[in-house]
């Protein structure tokens, strides 16, 4: 399963509680819909931590990089390239 | 009785004549003046009262932190309406309930909500729409007139109708304890005078501007913006939490001088941001509520920004916000507590018979000032049970020593507190038991090192029922705010009751 794919099932699974990928495009703003707050960011964070063995620093939390499941797959590859 | 303003109408305009080119509020990098602030209200008021406001009818508004939202509060009370601020959190049967118990005449909304539609349906008592623009592309509902057009006109007069000090302004929506919403409605006297009481302990002038994450549709988000306003001072709007470091990195930049959070902010904040690592030596002020913080965070958090004066501080929306404040330089010897009451405030601490108990014992905090709320929204009985001889009894557990500093120990309710949210788990276990499958169950708040409480479930499923964790949430997610959404479902034989059938929640609890 490729990254992106792994996100948007995380995200889908804890935040719109679905397995239906109809639900989340890959471009889709996390903020514009609402999906993630704050705290819910947190998460998403531990969970890019422990899945893909990154390090996210507090410069790098913006929307830029984590936005959407295609900006954080990016993200992801750029970190572990 | 107060002399003086006779609403915050009154406070803006002063504001507005005073310091008309200066910034009122910037959003997304634009500024507002109080000039054009000034003149979007009395366009606004004109054109509600065109389309045929009245007096005392009920004007909602479904917008997020913006300077339309502002202006459309400004515009509702200076066109004689009472102003509804929706929370935009919520979903379409929660707003729908609102909309229905105010019986709402206008709406004034952005677009972009998911569930508008069937919000300017609710009772059929909303006669006009207005929409702002939208930030998705989203269309308005049919007839809905532009927020533009009704915005833009620049020769409406400043041609307010006579206002009654002690009638109804503003209703604030909370969750009661039974579920159904309650809509706490607060007098033009109620929000002068508690404005004017915070600005006499904060010291707020002109020259202070503040980063606000708060929403203007809960009390204390409410209380920054027309605290600021009175004065002359400038609001910046900061909508999100998500990225805290850009939140800090504003601050910056904007040479803040002041900023307001709930516990889980600081929270947030400390874990996530280096404050060290940018400039923020203008900040002259913190402001915290919204529920009791750790001794400990506040420490950290004194630690982290020293120059700041931080006020711990304590409210109730039925207070219009505020009821108490920690001055800062008792912050060390008074740690814990949440101070004394603010000016024209007056706190006891009473027991189950009402009366007063002395300086060290645990009992109901009570408030009585210009501050306290005319009652729930065409509801005597949820008012009777909490304003009795005109002192608001607050369900909150206190203690106060012998100076008059007040501690809060707890609530007398199960209301559950997450983040900035105050939810009732009746609410939450009505919206479970519309799913198949479920027998009975239980809401309760579990301790959560951000918000101080998250929402866990404990469900007992019907005989042969399949049920899981995932479709009870989604079931949640579709009817109630992100926040309501239990974090934890735990699926159990049955729960622990009292002999009268009350289930013991402390019990739960404590299993949690």
């Amino acid at each position: 399963m490729s990254a992106g794919e792994q996100v948007r099932q995380y995200i889908l699974e804890n935040f719109l509680f679905s397995t239906d990928t109809s639900l989340l495009g890959m471009d889709d703003s996390f903020l514009g819909r609402g999906l993630i707050d704050s705290t819910g960011m947190l998460e998403v964070l531990l969970f890019l931590e422990e899945t893909f063995g990154i390090k996210v620093a507090d410069n790098e939390m913006v929307p830029e990089n984590l936005d959407s499941v295609n900006r954080i797959a990016a993200f992801v590859a750029r970190k572990k390239a | 009785m107060i002399t003086g303003p006779t609403g915050l109408v009154d406070l803006l305009r002063e504001s507005a004549r005073r310091f008309a080119d200066r910034e009122a509020i910037r959003h997304r990098g634009t500024a507002t003046t109080y000039g054009e602030l000034w003149r979007s209200v009395l366009a606004v008021s004109r054109a509600l009262r065109v389309h045929g406001l009245g007096q005392g009818e009920r004007v909602a508004l479904l917008i997020d932190n913006s300077p339309e939202y502002v202006a459309a509060y400004y515009a509702v009370l200076h066109a004689g309406g009472v102003v509804v601020g929706l929370n935009t959190a919520l979903r379409g049967a929660e707003l729908a309930r609102q909309i229905r118990s105010c019986g709402a005449a206008a709406l004034i909304a952005a677009p972009d909500h998911p569930d508008l539609a069937s919000v300017v349906g609710a009772g059929n008592t909303i006669r006009m729409v207005s929409c702002t623009a939208s930030q998705a592309d989203r269309a308005a509902p049919p007839g809905a007139h532009a927020w533009g057009d009704w915005a833009s006109a620049t020769d409406a007069p400043d041609d307010s109708p006579a206002i009654d000090a002690s009638h109804p302004a503003a209703i604030i929506y909370t969750s009661g304890t039974t579920g159904d919403p309650r809509g706490v409605t607060l007098s033009h006297c109620n929000l002068v005078a508690n404005t004017q009481s915070i600005l006499g302990y904060l010291g707020l002038t002109a020259a202070d501007r503040i980063v606000n994450v708060l929403p203007f549709y809960y009390s204390y988000g409410n209380s920054v913006l027309h605290t600021h306003l009175a004065v002359g001072g400038s609001i910046v709007l900061e909508n999100s939490l998500t990225y805290p470091h850009l939140v800090v990195q504003t601050m910056a930049q904007e040479s803040a001088t002041g900023f307001s959070g709930v516990p889980s902010t600081f929270a947030l904040l400390l874990q996530r941001v280096t404050l060290a690592d940018y400039d923020l030596a203008s900040l002259r002020y913190l402001t915290q509520a919204g529920g009791a913080m750790a001794p400990a965070l506040t420490q950290r958090l004194r630690a982290a920004l020293p120059r700041a004066r931080l006020f711990v501080m304590y409210g109730q929306t039925e207070a219009t916000a505020r009821i108490s404040y920690l001055p800062p330089e008792r912050l060390n010897d008074k740690m814990g507590t949440v101070g004394i009451g603010i000016p024209g405030v007056t706190i006891e601490v009473r027991d189950e018979a009402d009366a007063r108990v002395p300086a060290g014992t645990a009992g109901e905090v009570c408030v009585r000032g210009d501050n306290v709320m005319l009652g729930y929204w065409e509801n005597p009985q949820a008012t009777a049970r909490v304003l009795r001889d005109g002192w608001l009894h607050t369900g909150d557990i206190g203690r106060m020593d012998a100076e008059g500093y007040l501690s809060l120990v707890g609530r007398s309710s199960d209301m559950i507190k997450t983040g900035a949210h105050r939810v009732s788990p009746l609410e939450i276990e009505e919206v479970l038991l519309e799913l198949d499958g479920i027998s009975e169950c239980a809401a309760l708040g579990i301790a959560d090192e951000i918000l101080g409480e998250v929402i866990k479930v404990f469900i007992v499923p019907c005989a042969g029922a399949a049920l899981d964790a995932r479709a009870v949430q989604a079931h949640c997610r579709a009817r109630l705010a992100a926040y309501k959404v239990p974090k934890e479902v735990t699926f159990v034989a049955g729960l622990p009751r009292t002999a009268s059938g009350k289930v013991k929640r402390f019990m739960l609890k404590e299993a949690g």
